[in-house]
């Protein structure tokens, strides 16, 4: 067998999402069938393609030396289509259910297939033009998704959402095409392309990498590029989850790692100073999301801008370009996809059985909905970084990083925005739990097994990370040794 | 050997067959014919092509007449390839327009497609033709079959139109006939290659005379391919036609232009001497304009075939663009971006075309929802739209690439924002026609799922050329290394 089935876990999505708008459905059942069996086979594929072959490369065709659509897996990769095809098949489960009020279901299903096989693109793409090519296809994937309803709102989010992503993407291209002229070569080899050239321009190296930073940052929601993201919470639960934890905001952190670290190099990178003016807008964004959250009403927009926030974390250890903040930044990227995808499958939930959507609705909740309610709460614990849950290991390798580059105040700063994190979650907590009438009809109301069942084992799943992160902890080491 | 008269040939055969249409009362019968014979041509240029990649570029004398005297035909892989592509688009439009023009226009059915072979026959000149004032024939038979094609609905803003196209056109082929009269008075010859090598010698001594004659050659070919501020006549002419006339105009006769401008600027008096003036400079300006501008007045306009007829302004600044660079690769990308561009911008005129006769509309407004109606057709659309806006591997994408490139090359890096601004602009009126028709509650309220398909058997032509697209983008190396290979 040759390199080639590497190809499998990514176009088989697209072909089944193409057979799965071809054929005419029976019954629902059938069609949740049809689709779980998509994601979980692939899920299997993936994982026999790991396990059997290791890192293994194919060019799928090369036109010439940039026009090479390549693909390499490597440990990076793995984990990246990893994360994305596990909670893949937590949101198909979860969507099952949550689509039947929303409607339109296998258009949505159609589409969300074919972007779990974009992500993983993403993820195994082996140089920057590959990478642009699905991250150009991943705008246009996700866009009828964010425009599920219909609504005259969501279209405006929608061509909000377009019009960010093509200014970012076009950003990117500008600086691809400056690179290429410069380095005649954009695979990602760990340490940098740089390596062997010496360069003695490195005012225009730092302006490639500013304009490429800046082009993949608004998928990640750098502010001041980020109003895309709050806007696009008018998409149905199950998409804004995986747009926050997997999807869209992800891939442009993992961009950013793959031109940081496997483009220019952290060697590189410090000689032309490329994190000191990025460090600037990093530290805005953390702050900046972390306020604007606590002033949101609306329980998804609240949880859009704490991402804002959290993104900023991430993006703060891979810029500050030492080993401890690197682990800590891809261990947050993993950390974080797990709570707020739980975060959201929660708000998901309440809007799905109450119809409610503010933090003044939710009063007293807890008492009505017991599990997911101290599911949610589980998540938040994590989030802000309490002992022992996830949140925490993450952030305290990010803390030792900051402290590593002699940079107090990037530890202030961390410590100031796990107190607003606590600011803006706690009280949905409160609220929820010991607000609200007391004579209220107290009758448990949970939503349907197939949308509890993912909330309680990604619950699971956040606190296993929590009390045992050496295993996740070993493998990203391992990653960050080979590029620091 | 006879395969090097065939570029002769496919002239001759086209205008000849055009004479015999009016012999048969039937139009049916032009129509086959006219199908029959583009087709015979585009056979005919596919070999030319082979033909000239094994055995070099083919230089015929038409009458056995040697150079100075005689018209010489001068057929490299360049023109081999555009002759190509022109011949095989016709052909496309032509099958397409044999199912549908009888929908848009009732009577001189016969006539539009005696017209079609003639300026088929004519452009197909103007791009072998190694002789200057051939060329200037060949210029004003294309002007008069184009008008005439603009004319042929016969209603009162086609008859507006092509007078406006006919007066501009007529002024530019004055501009280039002066320019021939002035490059005679100095050089004695008609023939371009004698014309370089008498003007290498000379052009020391005729300073003023030299530039005059360029930008004489320069604004009169630009008028006529809709060089930026000269493209008024354009949006009339282009959206009044019927949907295939459109495609053709907009997809080839524009290119016909500025290809002969391409080979006057480049071969008849080489970079050598057009380096010394500040021309290259002015086209590269106004190329830039007309890549923002076009997309700016395209953003304005209502209609969706004026859309698409504005989106030809800034795609022919690309190709403006190209010239003005003034290096290798930059060239090079303008004649890639000929082809690219001449099957793309006839897809989407066939796609819109078949939108409007099916559905009676032509306002953007009314076309929301269409997709949930013609997914086909709306989808072909779209893949000629992302080409436009510049989504990877297809013809655009690499355009804008390698143009991005060239400028680095030529030192010009400012201009790199030009061609970002312009794929941004581009992405602005494309995605809403595309989003519009296919997404959106209101917009798909009371649609029926592919009630206005069109059959698939007419349809088989446009999906031919959204396949050409496809190809033209995958195998843009080939391409571009032949074109390099032959460059002036």
């Amino acid at each position: 067998m040759s390199n080639t089935v590497m190809l499998i876990p990514m176009f088989f999505p697209f072909l089944a999402s193409t057979l799965l708008g071809m054929i005419k459905f029976a019954t629902k059942e059938k069609r949740n069938i049809f689709v779980a069996s998509i994601i979980i086979a692939n899920f299997l594929f993936l994982l026999l393609i790991i396990y059997l072959k290791g890192t293994i490369d194919v060019h799928l065709f090369m036109v010439n030396n940039f026009l090479d659509l390549y693909f390499k897996i490597d440990k990076l990769g793995i984990l990246f289509a990893m994360l994305a095809s596990t909670l893949w098949i937590f949101t198909a489960f979860y969507s099952f259910s949550y689509m039947t009020h929303e409607g339109k279901e296998k258009r949505f299903f159609v589409f969300f297939t074919f972007t779990l096989g974009i992500t993983i693109s993403i993820a195994f793409a082996g140089n920057l033009f590959t990478f642009y090519v699905f991250y150009e296809l991943l705008t246009l994937s996700t866009f009828p998704l964010v425009i599920h309803s219909g609504t005259r709102e969501a279209l405006e989010s929608g061509k909000k959402y377009l019009i960010y992503s093509f200014g970012g993407a076009t950003l990117v291209l500008l600086g691809m095409i400056l690179l290429f002229s410069i380095s005649q070569d954009m695979t990602f080899i760990p340490n940098g392309v740089f390596r062997n050239i010496f360069i003695d321009n490195s005012k225009l190296l730092l302006s490639i990498y500013m304009i490429l930073f800046i082009g993949f940052g608004v998928k990640a929601a750098l502010v001041p590029f980020h109003s895309w993201l709050p806007s696009a919470m008018v998409a149905p639960t199950p998409v804004s989850a995986l747009l926050h934890a997997v999807a869209v905001v992800k891939a442009g952190v993992f961009a950013i790692i793959r031109v940081s670290y496997y483009i220019f190099g952290s060697k590189t990178l410090e000689n032309i100073n490329g994190n000191l003016y990025i460090s600037f807008l990093i530290i805005f964004t953390i702050l900046l999301g972390s306020l604007l959250a606590l002033h949101q009403e609306n329980l998804k927009k609240r949880l859009a801008y704490s991402t804002v926030s959290q993104l900023g974390y991430i993006l703060l250890g891979v810029v500050l370009l030492n080993e401890n903040a690197l682990i800590g930044g891809i261990l947050h990227l993993v950390n974080h996809a797990f709570i707020k995808i739980l975060l959201f499958f929660c708000a998901g939930a309440i809007y799905f059985t109450t119809g409610k959507k503010t933090i003044g609705e939710i009063k007293g909740i807890g008492k009505k909905m017991p599990i997911t309610m101290w599911c949610f709460a589980i998540a938040t614990f994590s989030l802000i970084g309490i002992p022992p849950a996830n949140g925490f290991v993450s952030k305290w390798y990010l803390a030792a990083g900051g402290l590593n580059s002699n940079n107090v105040l990037f530890v202030i700063i961390l410590l100031v925005s796990a107190f607003l994190t606590a600011a803006y979650l706690l009280p949905i907590v409160i609220a929820a739990f010991f607000q609200g009438d007391k004579d209220i009809n107290n009758t448990e109301n949970e939503p349907p097994l197939s949308m509890l069942l993912p909330i309680i084992l990604l619950t699971a799943i956040v606190v296993l990370l929590g009390l045992f992160p050496n295993h996740v902890l070993n493998y990203i080491e391992s990653i960050a040794k080979t590029i620091v | 050997m006879i395969i090097k008269s065939f570029p002769l040939l496919t002239i001759i055969f086209l205008f000849i067959t055009s004479f015999t249409m009016p012999l048969f009362k039937k139009d049916v019968i032009s129509k086959r014919l006219s199908f029959i014979t583009l087709s015979i041509s585009s056979v005919i240029s596919l070999i030319s092509v082979i033909y000239i990649k094994f055995n070099g570029e083919i230089y015929y004398r038409v009458g056995h007449w040697d150079a100075p005297w005689g018209i010489e035909l001068h057929v490299g892989i360049i023109e081999g390839i555009i002759g190509l592509v022109f011949t095989s688009v016709a052909t496309l439009a032509i099958w397409y327009s044999m199912f549908s023009l009888e929908r848009s226009m009732k009577e001189r059915i016969g006539f539009y497609y005696l017209l079609i072979n003639i300026l088929i026959g004519s452009l197909l000149g103007i791009v072998y033709t190694n002789d200057l004032f051939n060329a200037f024939v060949f210029i004003e038979v294309s002007t008069i079959a184009a008008c005439g094609i603009v004319v042929i609905k016969n209603k009162k803003e086609n008859i507006k139109a092509a007078l406006k196209y006919l007066i501009l056109s007529i002024l530019g082929s004055g501009l280039v006939l002066m320019g021939i009269a002035f490059i005679y008075s100095i050089t004695g010859n008609l023939n371009m290659t004698f014309i370089h090598n008498e003007l290498i010698k000379i052009h020391g001594q005729y300073q003023s005379t030299v530039l005059i004659t360029l930008v004489l050659f320069t604004i009169g070919l630009g008028v006529k391919s809709a060089m930026f501020p000269l493209h008024t006549w354009l949006p009339d002419a282009h959206s009044n036609s019927p949907a295939s006339a459109s495609a053709i105009l907009s997809g080839l006769v524009l290119k016909a232009y500025v290809f002969l401008l391409i080979k006057i600027l480049f071969r008849v008096f080489g970079l050598e001497i057009i380096s010394q003036y500040p021309l290259l400079d002015l086209i590269l300006i106004l190329g830039s304009a007309g890549m923002i501008m076009g997309s700016v007045l395209a953003i304005l306009q209502r209609n969706i075939k004026r859309v698409i007829a504005y989106s030809s302004v800034a795609q022919m600044g690309y190709i403006f663009y190209g010239i003005g660079l003034g290096n290798e690769l930059g060239l090079a990308m303008a004649i890639y971006h000929i082809i690219g561009h001449a099957l793309t911008k006839s897809t989407l005129f066939l796609s819109v075309g078949s939108i409007i006769e099916q559905t009676g509309n032509h306002k953007l407004t009314d076309l929301r929802g269409v997709g949930k109606e013609m997914p086909v057709t709306l989808s072909i659309f779209t893949i000629g739209a992302f080409s436009m806006v510049g989504i990877p591997i297809l013809p655009g994408f690499i355009s804008k690439w390698y143009f991005a490139l060239a400028s680095i090359e030529a030192g010009k890096l400012l201009y790199l924002g030009v061609i970002l601004a312009s794929s941004l602009l581009n992405a602005l009126y494309y995605f809403p026609i595309v989003i519009n028709s296919f997404f959106g509650e209101e917009n798909l309220k009371g649609r029926v799922y592919m009630s206005k398909n069109k059959p698939l058997k007419e349809l088989v032509p446009v999906l031919v050329l959204t396949l050409l697209v496809f190809l033209i983008g995958i195998f843009n190396k080939g391409i571009i290394d032949a074109i390099r290979l032959d460059l002036f």
